[in-house]
């Protein structure tokens, strides 16, 4: 296992290449457009600041948008783990943030009860679609890459529909702004002299890589999770409950979705767009992948991909590099990183005939 | 020109870490049937690999019809006339048998005038012809999935014959068949020889050639030992010189003493995934003390009653009582709990997770239990220290001990683990489903060792095989199971050998009540 | 009436198109969820040529919106050899390849439409305006009542797709390389053994399979979206899926659940329309489709079998 952890590296070094080969071509300066995106996260100086802003509330930016990206890999990696494809991430992630919208997000509730409520629907209702697809599979042996496809179309339609007849902000066209209270990023915060806004949800996402962290290695469930993935067949042998353990990985794996959920339109943004999916869900596999299936490897792959999004912006206003360019950045990543397997093959078996 | 249709001479072929083939010769004659006898692992299907293209030898050279030759391919060895029907059939299973074989060889026709298509009534014809003239039996029409073993066998024979092959090369053809089957398939090859055809026969079953082949060369560990006229040959010496040594698999038992009953089988039937009955209304049971071993050839129904027993088939009647208890509904893991252990035949996809390390899976059955794990929660020292103490136990040898990915073990290594972690386990049951396949001599010694031993500690022993030779050195009690059905159950040291193989053919004492 | 058929049909056809191109790639045994991708690069392929010729052509004339098709049909073709690439030489995972080319084709079209109206056309614009293509009506037959709704304003691509359905048809199950292409879906082993190459069996399918895509993202963008933007991504490749699935990736069943999905959804805004609701319960019709193939594969599952060797890596020295 260990002796493959350069394989990441050398795919994302090979990519930053790529991407330096690119923006060259395109006339412009490729490292300080790399520095650029540092800078738009908050982890480099830029030149200036407007009022009240600095380097921490960038920083701080950077975390908010890190947040649902992190839940959502996580949520993949515990899939993943089982055996199992959850390409519903998006899906879950909308109608986890939809019902806590609706029952908490619309609500007087004050903000100590909100906030906790919030994250708990946004988990238990993540974790119910989850666990649907992971009962599909179990009783009627519906492959769980079908079935997550079309969860995320129904929940995509069916919350559209509903946000467009009771809830919808005739201005923005997306549903109404959720109240301060129930948000779990707090806006424009007064700090010493910088008004940052402060992302409650990392602490979740931190919280959520600890468990998953210790579930994985520490838990009975866990050793049982990676046996269904690895072997279900020996699995059932051994006396394990593979559907059982199928669908409790699935629900993980939707609770997991559910908080990216809502720190992603009830944290980072406070509202949904109608017939809209989140591409964080799909970002999320690749970026599972690029972790290399672990944790902790998540939590860098996911921090590289957010510090191209989040610092696109930036990169664009001053190097003049088209901000999309990030995103094409982000897929040669994710491409060249799905190849792995095939370069840790080869190079086994180059150490084997060596 | 010399009398020879193929030679093979001085081929040697490595492997990392083994030599498959060392320094063999063979010559084989047009239209003769060439038997080649060894072991599991002795190089036979090496050596016919390279005959049929797929590997390339390291040394030596192939010489067909006189001439030297390179066989690159398959494809390559198809042209040359030679074919091959593979243990394991490739067939399209949702394709009719003529399709599945003038696949690569339509026969074709304009459609529309325009687009070539292919010709599904010329091709039902054309294999039509070919299966009556030699005697195959084949409707074209059939879909794979649909058709039976044996018939698949002749589809693949057929896809041969359409390709021409005059060189046929069979891989174990009896291994997968009923005895009416393989008597059958017998007469198949005979004809095929009358035929003008020559014929390469790989097995491990001495019965066979003697009945058909006409020469026998023997491989032992990678080199030819002998080349026999069968004729003029023993099937005794013949197997003495295939296992390189006198036969000799004899374990020393004490004489037995039963304790009570641990395992009790009634009426037992068991469908398996086809919703075919392959285990039929068998009752038998197994002492403490006593190691009862189900003969029988394969696929007669010993490994789905094996399941059954320990809850991974789902029995459609008949009861299965351990200790006393009902288990007939129980769960894979209470009946682990209750005292069964289970040496699967299977032991890659069943009795290991390969991706697991060897401490994960030695702990695969108790892992939830104290010292393993507390409530919900792991102890990892718990797995590593298990583990090693297995390891030194049980000679287990691994690249990085307790963390290696089994994956990377040698297969004796893994069945060395699995027996440790089922031993272990101390339950009052041990079910040995070929315990000893595809190992080597030294690895089957200690593993017939062991189940002595825990026959000795007063465990009851149930033990599947297909090796006549291993039921009969290890039972104390033999049941022979045919076609689902145990014909026969009899202290071991009242059978003999030959009388164990007649009910395995489904013919035994049917001179008795004559 | 003949709305609901004109407009249904104008939408089932590319979507059968598309789920095509994906039951000869899944036939071959690759699995291929980049449908949505690979219709998306070749619309904008097939976009990027139209406009950079249009100036060439009268504002009526037919000519660029042809040769679009052909330039779709090849730029997804093109794209299609990254997933083949990914799938059959490096023998990545198949459902992860076709999630990244999804990504891929998405940030790489969205990029380049910027960056190219930018640098080449002079304008900050996220998307190519091609309009809507002109409609052609079948003189006498299409005044026959409803059968001559199908022949009634018809896009010029509808009778191209069903031309090209009709060939792919034919070649998947009437001629050899058909015969060799579903075998590789269910023992490629067996396809080996018979002298075919399975890889350039499963190449072939996935190109057919990116082509196909790319010419119904084409006919999308030059119907319903009137342009090429990142609104070409609203997952009619995720439908063409379902079709697919629908229709037990045989071709005739999928051209049923093609039209279903058509007709629901041109039947639904009719009806929509009709009793005067608000656009909003076009959400609802939406969801038709996914739900019905959920529930299709929850009520008859057992019947409904993918082929037996999609998405297993072929390693020819495995048994």
């Amino acid at each position: 296992m260990k002796k493959h952890d350069l394989i990441p590296f050398l795919t994302v070094l090979l990519s930053l290449i790529l991407g330096i080969v690119v923006i060259a071509l395109l006339g412009k300066n490729p490292f300080q457009a790399y520095y650029n995106l540092l800078q738009g996260s908050g982890l480099a100086p830029k030149a200036s600041y407007a009022g009240h802003k600095g380097m921490i509330t960038d920083f701080t930016s950077f975390l908010n948008a890190l947040t649902p990206m992190l839940l959502a890999s996580l949520s993949v990696l515990i899939a993943l783990k089982a055996g199992l494809f959850n390409i519903g991430v998006s899906g879950q992630m909308l109608a986890a943030a939809f019902v806590a919208t609706v029952l908490v997000g619309y609500s007087e509730l004050p903000a100590v009860v909100a906030k906790p409520l919030v994250v708990l629907i946004g988990a238990a209702v993540g974790a119910l679609v989850g666990g649907l697809v992971g009962y599909l599979r179990h009783r009627f042996n519906i492959n769980e890459v079908v079935s997550t496809i079309m969860c995320n179309y129904i929940v995509q339609f069916v919350a559209s529909f509903f946000i467009n007849v009771f809830f919808v902000d005739p201005v923005s066209r997306q549903s109404k702004n959720i109240g301060a209270a129930s948000r779990l990023t707090l806006v424009d915060t007064v700090v010493g002299d910088y008004k940052m806004d402060i992302p409650l949800g990392i602490l979740v996402a931190a919280a959520a890589v600890a468990a998953t962290v210790f579930l994985l290695g520490k838990t009975t469930l866990g050793f049982e999770i990676k046996a269904v993935g690895s072997s279900s067949r020996a699995a059932e042998y051994a006396g394990i409950r593979v559907g059982r353990t199928r669908v409790l990985a699935m629900m993980l794996s939707g609770g997991a979705a559910g908080l990216a959920g809502v720190t992603y339109y009830l944290g980072y943004f406070c509202s949904m767009q109608p017939r809209v999916l989140a591409s964080t869900g799909y970002d999320a596999i690749a970026v599972a992948l690029l972790g290399n299936s672990s944790p902790i490897g998540i939590i860098f792959s996911s921090f590289l991909i957010t510090v191209i999004s989040k610092g696109s912006t930036y990169m664009s206003s001053t190097a003049g590099v088209q901000a999309e360019m990030a995103s094409a950045l982000t897929g040669i990543i994710l491409l060249i990183s799905a190849c792995g397997a095939y370069v840790r093959e080869r190079l086994d078996r180059w150490k084997e005939n060596r | 020109m010399s009398d020879y249709i193929i030679e093979m001479n001085h081929i040697t072929k490595r492997f990392p870490g083994i030599v498959a083939n060392d320094d063999v010769s063979i010559q084989v004659k047009k239209g003769e049937i060439y038997a080649l006898l060894g072991e599991n692992g002795a190089g036979k299907s090496t050596l016919m690999s390279m005959l049929f293209g797929m590997y390339e030898p390291d040394e030596g050279e192939i010489i067909i019809r006189g001439e030297k030759v390179k066989i690159e391919s398959p494809n390559h060895a198809t042209r040359l006339n030679i074919g091959m029907v593979h243990q394991h059939f490739k067939l399209v299973s949702n394709y009719t048998i003529a399709e599945n074989i003038v696949m690569g060889m339509e026969p074709v026709k304009k459609g529309f005038g325009l687009f070539k298509t292919l010709d599904q009534k010329r091709a039902n014809e054309e294999i039509r012809a070919l299966s009556e003239k030699f005697g195959l039996e084949v409707d074209p029409t059939k879909v794979i999935e649909n058709i039976n073993v044996s018939m698949q066998q002749r589809v693949e024979i057929l896809k041969m014959l359409y390709r021409e092959a005059e060189i046929l090369i069979f891989d174990e053809p009896t291994a997968v068949l009923t005895p009416q089957e393989i008597a059958f398939l017998l007469e198949i090859i005979e004809s095929l020889r009358r035929d003008g055809k020559t014929i390469i026969l790989i097995t491990h079953k001495l019965e066979e050639i003697k009945k058909i082949a006409d020469r026998c060369a023997i491989l032992c560990r990678g080199k030819l030992i002998d080349v026999l006229d069968v004729k003029e040959t023993d099937t005794k010496t013949m197997a003495n010189l295939m296992v390189g040594r006198e036969v000799n698999f004899s374990v020393d038992k004490p004489a037995s003493e039963y304790g009570r009953e641990v395992l009790k089988v009634e009426h037992l039937t068991v469908q398996n995934e086809d919703k075919f009955e392959v285990v039929k209304d068998v009752s038998f049971s197994v002492r403490g003390g006593e190691i009862f071993a189900v003969a029988g050839v394969s696929g007669n129904g010993q490994v789905e009653l094996a399941d059954a027993v320990a809850g991974l088939l789902k029995p459609s009647s008949g009861t299965i009582t351990l200790n006393g208890k009902d288990i007939t509904h129980a769960s894979i893991r209470s009946r682990n709990l209750e005292g069964i252990s289970y040496i699967p035949e299977d032991r890659q996809n069943v009795g290991l997770v390969m991706d697991l390390s060897l401490s994960d899976n030695l702990a695969l059955k108790n892992y939830f239990k104290p010292p393993f794990s507390k409530g919900p929660v792991i102890a990892g020292d718990a797995f590593t220290g298990y583990s090693d103490g297995l390891i030194e136990k049980y000679d287990i040898r691994s690249g990085q001990g307790s963390e290696t990915i089994v994956r990377s073990m040698s297969g004796g290594n893994q069945q060395k683990a699995i027996i440790a972690r089922e031993i272990e386990l101390d339950s009052s049951l041990l079910i040995f489903v070929q315990p000893t396949r595809g190992l080597d001599i030294g690895a089957i010694e200690n593993i017939h060792r062991q189940i002595v031993e825990q026959r000795n500690k007063g465990k009851a022993v149930l033990l599947i095989s297909l090796e006549l030779d291993e039921v009969m050195n290890l039972a104390d009690t033999i049941g022979v199971i045919y076609n689902g059905r145990i014909e026969k159950i009899a202290d071991a040291k009242t059978l003999t050998p030959g009388e164990v193989g007649e009910f395995m053919m489904g013919v035994g004492g049917r001179h008795e009540k004559a | 009436m003949n709305t609901i058929i004109i407009d249904g049909l104008s939408f089932a056809l590319p979507l059968f198109i598309m789920a095509i191109g994906g039951i000869y790639c899944e036939r071959s045994g690759v699995t291929n969820l980049a449908i949505e991708g690979l219709q998306g690069f070749g619309a904008f392929c097939g976009a990027l040529f139209a406009v950079s010729i249009a100036p060439l052509f009268a504002g009526d004339s037919p000519v660029p919106f042809y040769l679009a098709m052909v330039f779709a049909f090849f730029g997804g073709m093109l794209f299609s050899l990254l997933h083949a690439m990914l799938c059959i030489r490096f023998k990545a995972n198949q459902v992860i390849s076709g999630v990244v080319i999804n990504i891929l084709a998405m940030s790489l079209t969205e990029f380049m439409t910027k960056q190219i109206n930018a640098s080449i056309f002079q304008a900050a614009s996220n998307k190519f305006v091609l309009g809507v293509s002109a409609r052609m009506t079948v003189p006498g037959i299409s005044s026959v009542p409803v059968l001559g709704a199908v022949f009634t304003n018809l896009y010029p691509f509808e009778p191209v797709i069903a031309l090209i359905a009709l060939l792919a048809w034919y070649v998947l199950y009437k001629t050899p390389f058909g015969l060799h292409l579903r075998a590789c879906g269910d023992n490629p082993h067996a396809v080996d053994a018979a002298g075919i190459e399975v890889g350039k069996v499963r190449l072939v399918a996935v190109m057919v399979s990116g082509a196909l895509s790319g010419l119904g993202g084409i006919c999308f963008a030059y119907s319903i979206s009137a342009n090429f933007s990142s609104n070409i991504y609203s997952g009619y490749g995720y439908l063409a899926i379902a079709a697919l699935i629908f229709g037990n990736w045989k071709i005739l069943p999928t051209l049923g659940a093609c039209l279903l999905f058509g007709f629901a959804r041109s039947g639904g805004y009719e009806l929509v329309k009709i009793l005067e609701m608000p656009s909003s319960y076009q959400d609802l019709v939406m969801v038709l489709p996914y739900v019905l193939t959920l529930l299709m594969l929850v009520f008859f599952g057992k019947k409904n079998r993918s082929p037996r060797a999609l998405g297993v890596i072929y390693d020819k020295g495995a048994r």
